[in-house]
């Protein structure tokens, strides 16, 4: 209970940082739903001129982009934090962290959430359900899957934010690291079948983004098997479980640089 | 000038000693070109002519956007420009006998150059693996064309940073909309000239595409002729004309105020 009010105090303090620069949240705004009206408008074009890219259709390559940024975009939103955490690292800051009576782990993902996203989150919730109504007629039971892989793919990003700030921990000199992955995941902005082998099991199994993006959208879509769904659920909290280990390896492993 | 050459000399050794970061941030470049490359093979896949291309061009083209982005995009100044003026740090250029922006195109500069030693050799790698048909055939114009970029990328990226001087707290959402056009609208994704006539038209009339897309066409044998470069160089001359004007509007409202 006292995790739950210390985080929605964090919570609180963000929005209202948030909405205090009203430009600042009206150009990001802006600038963001432009960024995918963008890319949305190229794939439609390509739409034009091509009938099927790698077997998909237009509308089923549109719809996994937007799949693409509903996840990328909440994800972003509640672990904005793990993006100011080498700085914290490195001055010394993340010893006041750790002296106080709350679990450095939650502080470190979720103490600085970035409620210009949720405007973007509206608006694009709105585009899904419009363009599933009218062009992927899902039934009930793969509506569920979905949200059940939604989940899923929310624990994998969980696990993967974990994996950064220990990564953070251990290697003092790194402050790309978090924006590799941020490329790593633009890498299925298409479904993870366009890519070879090796590739492909690289970012499906390895560094599983392809699971966190692609697997949602084929959910819906109805191009994912149960076993696919199972292995999914096993796979995404056997990673989590181990990104909490690697923590906690890295915590003991934490000399507090620079204080 | 050998003041510059020795700030030339001292941020190329600088770059050496983060050497995890910057063989990251050269990762994270080749990330972004496989996106393209595995969308694009996935297209031909189905056909052998896309809007014109082939899928040799197009491959050819894509690598080559690799190495004209490092060369035009690598630019340290924009992370540290806004920040320095900011916090007030601009006071130690102000009061020595050094051009502050100099100062900062000779640092981009050296940056330049550790890109496009890189950049080369990925793109070997790249071009081993993929192995496509590179047709290349540089010019005097293709070599002009892409000093005017770099001129043209520096100049915008410090006029859209000058909002520091007037709103600081805008800074990095001003740059994100420049970036987010730069995103969709310089060639690096795919060719321009895939796009309708009057769009292609349209772009000309804004500084991006005389960044990746005209020098890239230029040295791939397309006909990029003198007019141009023409507008190449009048865009330089609109940027280097209101950044002057704005940023000697800035030091008068600048106050130092983060000492």
């Amino acid at each position: 209970m006292k995790i739950f009010k210390v985080t929605l105090r964090y919570f609180i303090n963000s929005l209202e940082q948030n909405i205090s620069g009203p430009t600042v949240f009206l150009l990001f705004f802006t600038s963001k739903l432009l960024r995918y009206a963008l890319f949305m408008s190229f794939l439609y074009y390509l739409g034009t001129g091509v009938k099927l890219i790698g077997g998909y259709t237009w509308e089923q390559m549109l719809f996994f982009y937007l799949i693409f940024i509903l996840i990328d975009t909440i994800v972003q939103m509640f672990f904005r934090e793990v993006y100011r955490f080498r700085s914290l690292v490195v001055t010394g800051g993340f010893d006041m962290v750790l002296a106080k009576p709350f679990p450095p782990l939650v502080r470190c993902l979720l103490g600085g959430p970035d409620f210009i996203d949720l405007g973007v989150l509206v608006i694009l919730s709105i585009v899904i359900i419009y363009f599933t109504s009218v062009y992927i007629h899902p039934s009930l039971s793969q509506t569920l899957s979905f949200f059940l892989m939604l989940s899923n793919a929310f624990i994998v990003a969980t696990a993967f934010h974990i994996l950064v700030l220990a990564i953070g921990i251990l290697t003092l000199s790194v402050d790309h690291l978090v924006m590799v992955y941020r490329d790593l995941t633009a890498l299925v902005r298409i479904p993870v079948d366009l890519f070879t082998e090796p590739v492909r099991s690289l970012i499906t199994f390895v560094i599983p983004v392809g699971l966190m993006f692609t697997f949602p959208a084929k959910t819906l879509l109805g191009l994912l098997s149960p076993s696919l769904i199972l292995f999914s659920f096993i796979f995404a909290i056997c990673y989590l479980l181990f990104a909490l280990k690697f923590w906690h390896f890295a915590l003991r492993r934490y000399s507090s640089a620079s204080s | 000038m050998r003041k510059y050459f020795t700030v030339f000399a001292i941020d190329w050794q600088n770059q050496f000693i983060y050497r995890l970061n910057f063989i990251l941030w050269r990762f994270r470049n080749v990330l972004r070109v496989l996106m393209t490359y595995y969308l694009w093979i996935s297209i031909f896949s189905s056909q052998t002519s896309v809007f014109g291309y082939t899928k040799e061009q197009m491959i050819a083209y894509l690598l080559l956007a690799l190495f004209i982005s490092s060369l035009v995009t690598s630019s340290p100044s924009n992370d540290n420009v806004g920040g320095e003026v900011s916090n007030g740090t601009l006071n130690n250029f102000l009061v020595k006998p050094i051009g502050y922006l100099r100062y900062w195109f000779t640092r981009d500069l050296s940056s330049k150059l550790i890109n496009i030693i890189f950049a080369v050799g990925e793109i070997s790698l790249l071009y081993i693996i993929f192995r496509p048909s590179l047709y290349v055939s540089p010019n005097l114009i293709s070599l002009l064309l892409l000093v005017s970029a770099v001129i043209i990328y520096f100049l915008l990226g410090k006029l859209a940073i000058s909002i520091v001087f007037w709103a600081p707290e805008n800074t990095w959402g001003f740059m994100f909309t420049i970036l987010v056009l730069m995103e969709m609208f310089t060639g690096l994704i795919f060719p321009l000239d895939l796009l309708p006539h009057w769009a292609f038209s349209t772009l000309q009339f804004t500084p991006f595409p005389y960044l990746i897309y005209f020098p890239l066409a230029s040295i791939i044998g397309k006909p990029v002729d003198l007019r141009i470069l023409l507008q190449s160089f009048v865009w330089m001359g609109i940027l280097y004309y209101l950044l002057k004007k704005v940023w000697a509007k800035g030091l008068k409202t600048y106050s130092a105020s983060g000492i």
